[in-house]
């Protein structure tokens, strides 16, 4: 079973990231959209979380709400809406934090 | 595939806006969404009173618009929506207020409503937060 | 076969509608006969909190239907230990009888259920 965590709250000053990333299963996915993009900023304290949780292929994050904040990633696969839809039924159920 | 979308969120924060954007895809993808529910400050997505400036997005018609558009079963919980202001005419006139913000396409009833959806849907997909 | 469904609670209780809500979904489901669990999760542990008197808030007394998930038929119940380790909760004090759950144990339960919804 796999389950794709969404989250979309900034990680500064809010633990829903830190907390997922604690119960993450080994083929569970992780999505960031909205203001959650903000944990891809380069040199953060997110960001090296999200590197010392060596998801690899199994982060992605919404390109919209990257190119918004302007933010460019290596960290994170950018999707769009289709691939949004494609990667919910990728996996066995969608854990949205909200 | 059948999808359950379920948006916790006003019209005015973008995950509001995600969730619709999400439906549309999803249904331009082949899929089939089963209910639409709305709850907690969800609610407010389907409020007809909300005005936005000329300028700026006005998502909750364009939930009124996508949900019309594609006949969607779309349903707001009636708790939720009473505590929050958010009445038909018929709990209008129920509880004696005076402005009726929830005409067609929508629904009012209770969570049993997002259960059942669940338990159809392939996929349940929440929205909320920022 | 009905669907399973987890819902985790991580809002405290006194800082608006969310934590009733969410305990709202459990009991819908619950009267429905479906198989659900709850988990509190972050500040939701606040929720199983001893010697609480919401009444000063003018607030309906949560833990009372906290208490009534059993009945419901809610018995899969759980806490999270890393939760109430670092807001100095005693897991022997709480007003629900809990499973209280580590890292591993929490992404287990996850698995095991068909939905989750965290709220």
């Amino acid at each position: 079973m796999s389950t794709l965590h969404v989250i979309s709250h900034s990680p500064f000053g809010d633990n829903r990231l830190s907390s997922c990333l604690r119960l993450l299963g080994s083929n569970d996915g992780l999505l960031l959209c909205g203001d959650a993009v903000y944990a891809l900023q380069p040199g953060s304290e997110p960001l090296k979380a999200l590197e010392h949780a060596n998801l690899g292929a199994r982060l992605f994050a919404l390109e919209e709400d990257l190119q918004a904040r302007g933010i460019s990633s290596d960290a994170a696969r950018a999707i769009d809406y289709p691939a949004f839809v494609q990667l919910s039924l990728d996996h066995d159920k969608v854990n949205s934090w909200l | 595939m059948k999808f359950a979308l379920a948006v916790f969120s006003p019209g005015h924060a973008p995950s509001s806006r995600r969730a619709l954007l999400f439906a549309q895809a999803a249904l331009a993808s082949g899929h089939e969404i089963v209910r639409l529910f709305f709850y907690q400050d969800g609610v407010h997505s389907a409020s007809a009173n909300v005005v936005a400036p000329q300028d700026e997005l006005d998502v909750p018609a364009q939930w009124r618009a996508f949900v019309t558009e594609h006949q969607l079963d779309a349903v707001v919980c009636i708790a939720a929506a009473l505590r929050r202001g958010v009445l038909n005419a018929e709990e209008a006139q129920r509880y004696q207020r005076p402005a009726v913000n929830l005409p067609a396409p929508w629904e009012l009833s209770g969570l049993g409503q997002l259960h059942e959806a669940a338990q159809t849907a392939d996929r349940l997909v929440c929205f909320g937060g920022d | 076969m009905a669907k399973s469904l987890l819902i985790i609670s991580r809002q405290a209780p006194w800082a608006g509608p969310s934590a009733r809500e969410a305990l709202d979904i459990a009991l819908a489901g619950g009267a429905f006969d479906l198989p659900l669990g709850m988990l509190f999760l972050d500040d939701g542990v606040f929720q199983l909190a001893p010697a609480q008197q919401p009444a000063q808030l003018q607030q309906k007394n949560l833990a009372a239907n906290l208490q009534a998930l059993p009945m419901f038929g809610v018995e899969a119940l759980f806490a999270d230990a890393r939760s109430l380790l670092e807001r100095g909760l005693d897991a022997e004090h709480l007003t629900l009888d809990v499973e209280v759950l580590d890292d591993a144990a929490l992404a287990a339960l996850i698995d095991r259920f068909d939905q989750v919804v965290t709220l």
